[in-house]
């Protein structure tokens, strides 16, 4: 899978099981129906993996979106993710994002001229189900579902 | 003085194991084991669920493998339904499998072993993983990580899931493949060769500096077994399964899922929460075998694709009868990721591909109804019984690193009372056991269950780890 002629990246990861953990990948789903992203190539995955410098080595411009325990519920943030200095010894099946550039940096020369982290304070983990027909789509609370209209603005300043 | 040695955990494997070494007091190896730690209990959980869902549930006992566990899991309830699936449902499964034996087997190479094989079991540990292969041979870690989005991106394009697809299930798949999907999976065929082909051109530049591992690294003869066809080449999700004696000789050919209770029992011991298959008549530990990709290809004539069949021809001369070592296992996953991609690319070029017939339906025909297909790892069998409204009321799942364990201890046992003398070891000596391991590939997180009483060693600990209880059951 290649990028064609999109150098716009935006990579959503999270579990849609785990409540708020899915966060990003709703936001992702909100974007690619925005006719703001038509030009920006939308990714999900459960975790940063290994492969996904593939993509980013094609990348001039990515955002990570992902949930946040580090700020309140709700709340949107965004800062720039440089490619980490040392990357982690024991690699498992997933990398932080700054790891993820630098290992892309190693494996193919180059890494996106600019990359953000894009987060959604999250305020429960917990597994959740949806209803009928949407059962496996997980339940945002409701602090996080609000954010999601503020988090598509800011990622769109971003891909312009 | 007697004295243990534990790794604890032991790593670049899927899943949390460890091993403990026994020396006695001459500093000389007694004994050696590997250790599953954990225990999940699926086929518990799954009594009283309806047949159709096992698939999708029994797809989540493992991250690495799903397919071959939804696989297996559909062709159990389809010998509960009676039924046979069209065949282009068949083809498609088939690749779906075929993808990700490539995706696992490249994690297993480029991520898992190659640390050890490219820099050396005695290499800086602060740079013996991917990362560190990736700075010293960028273009294997190019090819690794091309190699696992090859066989990830095409479990996506037909599955439209990476990891547990929900695609498969009990009568075929649920929905036919189109012809844009098939243009882009064939437009990614000869990337993938020339990737493999790299593989191996380094594993064979290598290779001969690994003659002392390759000498104790599980090197003993056993039996053997996995799936073949009827003209004796490699097969992953039907065919019947074959076993064969250290000398090569077919002992039992032709074993379907119905008859592999018949053929294959299930021992414990007290030290593991993985099980240890053994073939009946010879009881255990005597009739212990191997299975994966080592194992498939002691058992086949032939691959049946060009390319796969020369790089077999390569790999025979390793050995005139069955192919010993488990060193070589890295080896045997080169030659079945040819294989996979060429036949792919074959599956693809079926004029039936895109047929829209993928689905049979039926209900509970039967009570009981078992299937098996190849994991990465190895044969994997699940065996369900129903009741009359098709919920479960007993399962069990035969998994490919138990079908190993026995030979995965007896690995690590020799290669341990090899290298450590008189008490001393180091850390490289403590790398080469555990990549005895490595050479397995085992998911321990598909392997654990328990069979009877499950064994249990309760520790209890103080802050400064020492251990104020214990409980052993």
């Amino acid at each position: 899978m290649h990028l064609e002629t999109k150098s716009k990246l935006l990579l959503a990861c999270g579990n849609p099981l785990c409540g708020d953990d899915g966060v990003g990948w709703k936001i992702a789903e909100a974007a690619e129906q925005d006719p703001g992203f038509a030009d920006v190539k939308v990714v999900v995955a459960q975790q940063f993996t290994p492969e996904l410098s593939e993509l980013l080595g094609e990348a001039e411009v990515v955002a990570f979106v992902d949930a946040s325990i580090s700020v309140e519920p709700g709340v949107v943030s965004s800062f720039t993710v440089a490619a980490a200095q040392e990357v982690p010894q024991a690699l498992t099946h997933h990398l932080p994002p700054a790891s993820l550039l630098a290992l892309t940096g190693y494996l193919y020369g180059r890494i996106p001229g600019r990359a953000y982290a894009v987060t959604v304070g999250a305020s429960s983990f917990e597994l959740s189900f949806g209803v009928e027909e949407r059962l496996l789509d997980g339940v945002l609370s409701e602090a996080v579902r609000d954010a999601i209209p503020a988090a598509v603005a800011l990622l769109r300043e971003i891909f312009v | 003085m007697s004295q243990t040695i534990t790794i604890d955990p032991v790593t670049r494997l899927e899943g949390h194991g460890k091993i403990s070494i026994q020396l006695n007091d001459q500093g000389e190896v007694e004994g050696a084991h590997f250790h599953v730690t954990q225990v999940r209990g699926f086929e518990r959980f799954a009594q009283g669920r309806p047949f159709y869902e096992m698939p999708s549930l029994m797809a989540r006992v493992c991250g690495i493998c799903p397919v071959s566990h939804l696989i297996a899991s559909a062709k159990a309830c389809e010998a509960v339904m009676s039924v046979r699936i069209p065949h282009t449902a068949a083809q498609l499964r088939r690749m779906l499998n075929l993808a990700q034996m490539v995706q696992s087997h490249a994690l297993s190479f480029f991520y898992l072993a190659s640390p050890d094989l490219l820099l050396g079991m005695e290499s800086d540990p602060k740079m013996r993983h991917i990362l560190g292969v990736v700075a010293a041979k960028p273009e294997l870690g190019r090819a690794g990580v091309a190699l696992r989005r090859f066989g990830q991106h095409i479990i996506e394009l037909l599955g439209n899931k990476r990891i547990h697809p929900g695609w498969v299930i009990p009568g075929g798949v649920t929905e036919p493949l189109t012809s844009a999907k098939r243009d882009e999976i064939l437009a990614m065929i000869p990337e993938a060769h020339k990737n493999v082909k790299l593989a191996l051109t380094a594993y064979r530049q290598i290779a001969d500096g690994f003659r002392e591992e390759i000498e104790v690294f599980g090197n003993f003869p056993s039996y053997s077994m996995g799936l073949i066809n009827e003209d004796g080449s490699i097969e992953f999700t039907d065919g019947a399964l074959r076993l064969i004696d250290p000398l090569g000789e077919i002992v039992e050919d032709g074993i379907t899922a119905t008859r592999f209770t018949e053929v294959i029992g299930e021992a414990v011991e007290p030290y593991s929460y993985t099980k240890f298959p053994y073939y009946k008549p010879l009881g255990y530990p005597e009739g212990s075998y191997r299975v994966g990709p080592l194992a498939r290809l002691n058992i086949v004539q032939s691959m049946g694709t060009p390319k796969a069949d020369k790089a077999f021809a390569e790999f025979k001369l390793l050995s005139k009868g069955p192919v010993e070592s488990s060193f070589y296992y890295h080896h045997a996953r080169l030659v079945e990721m040819i294989y996979g991609i060429e036949k792919i690319e074959e599956i693809l070029s079926d004029p039936k591909i895109l047929d829209t017939h993928v689905r049979a339906a039926a209900g509970v025909n039967r009570f009981e109804g078992a299937g098996v297909a190849e994991a990465p790892r190895g044969t994997l069998m699940h065996h369900y019984k129903v009741d009359e409204n098709g919920l479960i009321t007993w399962a069990n799942l035969i998994i490919a690193t138990g079908q190993n364990n026995h030979a995965m201890n007896k690995g690590i046992f020799q290669a341990a009372r090899h290298y450590i003398k008189d008490g001393k070891f180091t850390e490289g000596i403590l790398n080469r056991v555990e990549a005895v391991a490595r050479t397995f590939d085992p998911c321990l997180s598909c392997s654990t269950h328990a069979l009877g009483q499950m064994p249990l060693w309760l520790e209890l600990k103080a802050a400064d780890g020492r251990v104020l209880a214990e409980v052993h059951r």
